[in-house]
Formats: structure tokens, sequence, C-alpha cells
């Protein structure tokens, strides 16, 4: 949550319309979308609550999660206009997150 | 100096420690240096112990403070270094792949496809979790 906040403080009116931030996460979407709406985030929270997506991104952190459950591994992936890969960050430790401005340098750059 | 405004000090120093890392965890620089905090438990135990063993006065409060701060020491380090850690793996997806296509329920419950973006927009994706 914290690295959704800081990338939406360094993005722009424009840069915010420009470009599509999107959240995938287990968490529930009620407290997501409480989240969103207290933030006034213009992001698009999307619930994986079974992890299938972060499975077939090879992003599942098998029984990390604090009661043994699997849990995503922290990642920030930035796609082109064609929804080609173009930059990939995964976590090695869940506290740490990319710096939002590595992440808007591969957005600006594409 | 007196060994309870020792203990005082060294348990400001972690309580310090605490509130600036939750306050301050949107900045990158406090969020990606975690060990930080573990390495302040550290500092406050310094204190507390130059308390035990230099102090003047009552002693009990920095033993109190020994106590606590080394509690941090091993909880902090154990949480950091041990349960916060990913294992590296190699993810799906590769740079200059296509990303394979989904579709999940927003938040207000409408299916939203990653081909909606396709041609239209630069998109980010953050898989996350919890309060990080």
């Amino acid at each position: 949550m914290a690295e959704l906040q800081g990338l939406g403080a360094e993005l722009s009116e424009a840069e915010k319309a420009g470009v599509e931030i999107v959240a995938v996460s287990p968490d529930p979407n009620e407290q997501s979308h409480k989240m969103a709406e207290g933030l006034h985030l213009g992001y698009r929270f999307l619930a994986d609550r079974d992890l299938a997506v972060s499975r077939r991104y090879g992003l599942v952190h098998p029984r990390g999660g604090p009661n043994g459950e699997d849990v995503p591994r922290p990642a920030t992936i930035v796609l082109d206009r064609d929804g080609v890969v173009r930059w990939v960050s995964v976590s090695r430790n869940f506290q740490v997150r990319p710096d939002p401005g590595d992440v808007l340098r591969a957005v600006r750059s594409l | 100096m007196r060994a309870a405004w020792l203990a005082v000090l060294s348990l400001l120093l972690a309580a310090g420690a605490i509130a600036a890392y939750v306050l301050l965890i949107r900045v990158p620089l406090v969020r990606n240096h975690p060990e930080g905090y573990v390495v302040a438990f550290a500092l406050a135990l310094a204190v507390a112990i130059l308390g035990v063993t230099r102090g003047r006065g009552r002693r009990w409060p920095a033993w109190i403070a020994v106590g606590v701060t080394g509690a941090l020491v091993l909880a902090g380090g154990w949480f950091n270094f041990v349960i916060a850690r990913v294992p590296g793996a190699a993810a799906a997806v590769r740079v200059g792949a296509p990303a394979p296509d989904f579709t999940l329920p927003d938040a207000g419950g409408r299916p939203v496809s990653l081909a909606e973006f396709r041609g239209k927009k630069p998109v980010v994706l953050v898989f996350y979790r919890g309060y990080w």
C-alpha cells in the first residue's frame, strides 16, 4: 500500500491520465476499495483472491504468509502500450519495494 | 551520568525508531532500509548497557531498558532478516515478452482485462499484499 501511495505522490495529473496503474492483490476488495477512496487514487484494485494470476506470473511465495498461506511476492512490472514487459522488479524482502522514481523513469522511457 | 537517564534515553531511542518507521513508511529511503530499525534498536541497547555498567544511582530502570531493547533487537532482527525474506525464484515474466493476459474483478466487482489497455496506455502492474 505504501508503495502505491508513493507512486501516486510522484505522478503529475497529466501522467495519471497517461498511465494505468493496476494493483493486483489477494487482500479483500472492500479493504482495497476503502483504501483507494481514502487516498483519492485513480488506480484499479483487482482482487486475485485465489492467486491464480500471481501464479501465472510466477509470483507466488509458497506458505509465505503469517498463517502459512501462499502469498504473492511483491513485484512491480511496467508494460508498454503493446502489453510487452519493459521493466520488472521482484522484492527479496517483503518490506522493500522499488523506488517510485525508478518505476516512473521506466514508464517515461517508453 | 545517572543510570535512570540513560534508561530513559534508551527507551526513547527505541520508541522513536518504531514511530519513525511507521510514520515514514511512504518514504522510499525509510521503507527500503528496514535494517535501519534493527540498528536503532541495537544503539538503544548499547545506551541501556552503558546505564547498567557505568551509570550512577539506581540501576533497575537501566536493567528494564536492557530487557526491552534486547527483546526489540531480537524481534526486529528476526522479522527483518528471517520472516520478511522472500525466496528468489525466476518470475514467469521476462523483459521483452508479452505479459500474460488476465481478467479480475475490480473494487466494484466489474471484470477488468489487461487486454483493455493494449494499444492505449502503458500499464504499471503492482502485485502487493498488506501494508508495505
